[in-house]
């Protein structure tokens, strides 16, 4: 789990480890089920060493980790920023793609629809370029195998880009209908 | 209307059926294709793509909107003047292939010479070359039930260059293809392409539709998206497998 | 039990879901039904006829005739000592008469002719009544018309007439079996009138057109007590026969009598005949025809049956219960019109009663008819249910088993042709039995016109030629005309069952071919052939085997109608005839075949092209 996906999550607001913890679960569902606990508090130990988070202690309450409020500084919110509008996809990594759309969408930084929008059209571009290394290759030869399964995933994904196109448009013209 | 383009349509629409019952296959559709360009339409099955290209290839008269084609407004065209189009400007290659099961390669690659009234021997010596070209030199005399899925899309796509068509237009043509066989038709529209041909390919295919330089995305009978992917800079192919640092653009 | 429920479920839904085939399916059985029914019918026909009308009249087993020989020979008294003395012979049972018979000259519309006129009293004759069919009996200037030839002048009852220029009315008409229908060969005796008309008056009035020049003869009917011993009887009192023309005592035994009626109707028998041959070939001809093409249709239905999970049995018993309905209904139906019809044809000489005579539907007939109805059914069920069993489901749905035909050379050389022609061609080559089928069938039906063109030419001819004695010019052969026109309307009746025959056959080829080529013309004109040359080239490809069909049909109906005449004088009818046969043949085809062409090259290409497979 890349810490860039917790961190995006307190780009909204502040949060404690658990409601952290809550908005994790409810992104990831059944998927989410083997997040070890302890994983969240150490993410944000090293978020905060790196200086991307801050703690901020209630007045009142002793030191319990549990307690503390987690707030983005401003290099976290850069760092927040850079990360999604990030087009690298060096292993498909759904569930963080899938966090993105969630973080972004909650926070009200980016539009889903055009990162769902521009990675397609970056993965559009790199099936594009396996293709045509795929077209100049001897039919047999073994980088020809390993193109055509690359091929084949790009495939997969752009599917499920596709698919979360249409879930997040669908989504936006809900907000609408109900927000009239 | 811009002069450069060779096709057009503005707010093009196709609907079949009444009242409760009635269907927008193409439900406003605008687009512009300039020569010589390759442009992809993708999108669920259902969509309306399929039906958007009969009318782009005057297989179906559309219920509203403006089509131009070549320079001429097609909605006004008469039948005859429809199936001149067909015959001489437009190739069409389907999903199916529909060759006709009782005639040769050659004999199915030479028809449409033939009905545009082309001389016998030239329409032979054209079907000849254009199946040379697709690979297919030596299948010349087979029937299509002699062929494998692969070869019949070839000889239909030969069928659809024996009139130098200015657009060629092909529904889901890799639709009942395997691997191999994709990859011979793409390669074939990677030929035309850089011979200059305008090609408009309905697929629900991303590999397809990746090597398009237009691709556009339709969904409900409308357009949803279009991504232009020719241009920007080559990159080395090892980011594919994460080679390098994935800084991106 | 349930099987059998779904069976016709399945059966009735399928009928339903396409009920434009259903109907053309029991056209066409039905008309061939008829047709061959018909066929059947008229070769049954047989010399019933005459007993019926006998039995009706109380026909006399024997006629005594004495007439006078000639022009003033004053037979009167001594014909009546002559014949008189016969009524009380040994073996007569009973007896009519003698009654007396005047010569005198009938004029009506312009028309004259000779008659027999038969003096009767107002009770009913113990032999020999005759059968009114219109009308009243004789009574003082009013006189009763025999059928045929009132049919031949075209006299009814109520209408004027004279005899020797006196005014009479006509009472009515009458059948009777004393005379044969038209006087044909019967009264050779009299060589002035070979063949009279015959009607009957009172006594008085028979007695009173007596003239000088044509004085009265008497007839005496009498009943044996031995009436198969005719012959012999008549052989007593007549050892010479009728073949004296001198005049005075004749005996005609009814044998005699029936055999000239015979001898008439074996004349348009032999037209039956040759018709009936004709409407038979024609019907088995549209029966291969519905039967080839459903077979063909059949394979993919089979197949949808199987992968739904029919076993071949169940798929065997839908498609047997699709066509048995359906050939049961037409079989009935064409049986009953080929019955309605028969009498047409075969009403035996209006001068016998008709509907007596009517063609029996004898066991045999119905059996036969339904039989075939039901064959059909059975082989177009049959033979796919037969293949489903053996051929994959893969292969049934993909209707692999029936691939359109392929011809070579003709394929190559039709790059030659302008654009319709092309697409002709390669439609016809497509389906050469059919093409086949259909160029049969016109060859039949213009034989059959051909024939009946000759027929009529040979008749025309020698019903102009005529018997060779007519005192007066004027006077034409009623009798003779009145057979012909039964001939011509026998010949007619058959010529226009024939043409709708054919006319069903090739709306069903052109339907079945429009269908079978749906998607190779929507493909051939979404490669950018216009509608037009597809209507010109589904049209053509019927239109030229049709030609050559009825190219052949002029061949064979000259050699039909040789063939019935057995070497009878023939004439050959005007060249023009023959050719607007032909013309009139090819253009009814065009016609009939442009309708659908066009409204087959005129459907939607994308979605035809969509449906299923080619």
């Amino acid at each position: 789990m890349q810490q860039e996906a917790v961190l995006a999550l307190l780009a909204k607001e502040p949060a404690h480890a658990y409601q952290l913890r809550a908005r994790l679960d409810d992104a990831l569902g059944p998927l989410g089920e083997g997040l070890n606990a302890g994983h969240i508090y150490v993410t944000l130990g090293r978020l905060e060493r790196a200086g991307l988070v801050v703690v901020e202690e209630p007045c009142a309450a002793p030191d319990r980790s549990d307690r503390k409020l987690y707030t983005l500084t401003p290099a976290g919110q850069e760092r927040v920023s850079q990360w999604l509008s990030e087009l690298s996809w060096p292993k498909p990594d759904l569930a963080e793609f899938h966090l993105k759309l969630i973080a972004a969408a909650g926070a009200g930084l980016t539009d889903p629809i055009s990162i769902i929008g521009a990675q397609r059209r970056e993965l559009l571009r790199r099936l594009r370029d396996a293709q045509h290394a795929v077209m100049g290759e001897p039919a047999d030869s073994d980088a020809s195998l390993l193109l055509e399964g690359i091929v084949l995933r790009l495939q997969a994904d752009l599917r499920w880009l596709e698919a979360c196109q249409r879930n997040w448009a669908s989504r936006r013209s809900n907000h609408r209908r109900s927000d009239q | 209307m811009t002069n450069s383009s060779l096709v057009q349509a503005r707010a093009l629409r196709k609907e079949y059926g009444r009242g409760d019952g009635l269907v927008r296959a193409v439900d406003g559709v605008d687009l512009d294709i300039a020569p010589g360009e390759r442009v992809a339409v993708m999108g669920p099955s259902g969509c309306g793509k399929s039906t958007l290209l009969h009318l782009l290839g005057g297989l179906d008269r559309s219920s509203g909107g403006e089509l131009w084609f070549h320079g001429r407004r097609i909605g006004q065209l008469s039948e005859r003047a429809l199936a001149e189009m067909r015959r001489k400007e437009v190739g069409f290659v389907f999903q199916a292939f529909h060759l006709m099961e009782e005639l040769t390669a050659q004999e199915n690659v030479e028809l449409p010479a033939l009905l545009a009234e082309v001389r016998p021997w030239a329409a032979r010596r054209r079907a000849r070359d254009l199946l040379e070209r697709v690979g297919l030199g030596d299948r010349a005399g087979h029937l299509p039930s002699a062929l494998s899925g692969g070869q019949r899309q070839r000889v239909a796509i030969a069928r659809a260059l024996v009139n130098e068509p200015v657009l060629v237009l092909a529904d889901e043509p890799t639709g009942n293809l395997d691997s191999a066989a994709t990859l011979d038709v793409l390669r074939i529209f990677e030929e035309l392409h850089a011979a200059g041909q305008t090609l408009v390919i309905v697929t629900h295919d991303e590999r397809i539709g990746a090597t398009a330089d237009r691709l556009i995305l339709m969904y409900d009978g409308a357009f949803v998206d279009e991504t232009t992917l020719v241009g920007g800079t080559r990159r080395s192919l090892s980011t594919l497998i994460g080679l390098e640092d994935s800084a991106g653009e | 039990m349930s099987r059998l429920f779904v069976i016709l479920r399945l059966a009735g839904r399928d009928l339903r879901h396409r009920p434009g085939e259903a109907v053309m399916l029991v056209v066409i059985i039905m008309a061939a039904t008829a047709a061959l029914a018909l066929g059947l019918l008229l070769q049954g026909t047989t010399a019933h006829p005459y007993q019926t009308t006998r039995e009706a009249t109380s026909g006399p087993d024997a006629l005594a005739t004495d007439f006078p020989a000639g022009t003033g020979a004053p037979a009167s008294p001594a014909a009546l000592r002559q014949i008189a003395p016969l009524a009380r012979a040994q073996d007569v049972d009973g007896h009519s008469g003698p009654l007396p018979v005047a010569f005198p000259v009938l004029t009506f519309n312009g028309h004259a002719d000779a008659v027999l006129a038969e003096g009767r009293g107002n009770a009913p004759a113990a032999v020999d009544q005759p059968e009114l069919t219109e009308g009243s009996w004789v009574h003082v200037g009013a006189v009763v018309i025999e059928r045929s030839f009132a049919d031949a002048l075209g006299v009814h009852a109520g209408d004027r007439i004279t005899l020797n220029g006196r005014p009479f009315r006509v009472a009515g008409v009458a059948v009777a079996a004393a005379f044969p229908v038209n006087g044909v060969g019967f009264l050779e005796g009299s060589s002035q009138w070979p063949n009279p008309g015959l009607i009957w008056t009172t006594t008085a009035d028979a007695e009173s057109l007596a003239t000088r020049q044509y004085p009265l003869g008497y007839v005496l009917n009498l009943k044996l007590t031995n009436p198969a011993d005719a012959e012999n009887f008549a052989d007593r009192f007549d050892p010479g026969g009728y073949t004296n023309n001198t005049g005075g005592l004749y005996v005609i035994p009814w044998q005699m009598i029936s055999h000239q009626d015979g001898l008439l109707m074996a004349h348009e028998q032999k037209i039956l005949l040759v018709g009936s041959w004709l409407l038979a070939l024609l019907a088995v001809g549209s029966l291969a025809i519905v039967v080839g093409g459903r077979m063909a249709e059949q394979n993919r239905r089979v197949g949808l049956l199987k992968a739904v999970g029919g076993t071949p049995a169940l798929v065997a018993g839908v498609l047997l219960a699709e066509y048995l309905a359906l050939a049961v209904i037409a079989g009935a139906a064409g049986l009953v019109a080929g019955r309605l019809t028969a009498p047409l044809l075969t009403s035996p000489g209006a001068g016998l009663l008709g509907a007596a005579g009517a063609p029996q539907l004898t066991l045999p007939v119905i059996a036969l008819a339904i039989g075939v109805a039901l064959a059909v059914a059975t082989l177009a069920s049959y033979v796919p249910a037969l293949r489903a069993a053996r051929t994959s489901t893969v292969d049934a749905l993909a209707d692999a088993a029936r691939p359109p035909g392929r011809h070579a050379r003709l394929t190559a050389y039709s790059t030659r042709l302008p654009v319709p022609l092309l697409l002709a061609s390669r439609l016809a080559v497509r389906r050469p039995r059919r093409v086949l089928l259909g160029s049969l069938s016109i060859a039949v039906t213009v034989s059959g016109i051909v024939a009946v063109l000759f027929a009529h030419a040979t008749l025309a001819i020698s019903q102009s030629a005529g018997p060779a004695v007519t005192t007066n010019p004027g006077l034409a052969d009623v009798g003779f005309i009145s057979q012909t026109a039964r001939e011509n309307q026998v010949l007619l009746t058959i010529t226009i069952m024939l043409i709708v025959l054919a006319a069903v056959n090739v709306t069903f080829i052109t339907w079945a071919t429009v269908q079978d080529s749906r998607h190779a013309t929507a493909l051939t004109r979404a490669l950018g052939a216009t509608a037009g040359q597809l209507t010109a080239g589904l049209s053509a490809a019927q239109l030229l085997p049709a030609t050559v069909g009825a190219l052949a049909g002029i061949a064979g109906g000259y050699g039909l109608f040789t063939a019935a005449n057995q070497g009878a004088s023939a004439s050959q009818p005007p060249a023009w005839w023959l050719i607007t046969a032909v013309l009139g043949t090819l253009i009814a085809v065009a016609g009939l075949t442009a309708v659908p062409a066009r409204l087959a090259a005129r459907l939607p290409i994308a979605e035809t092209l969509q449906a299923d497979g080619p």
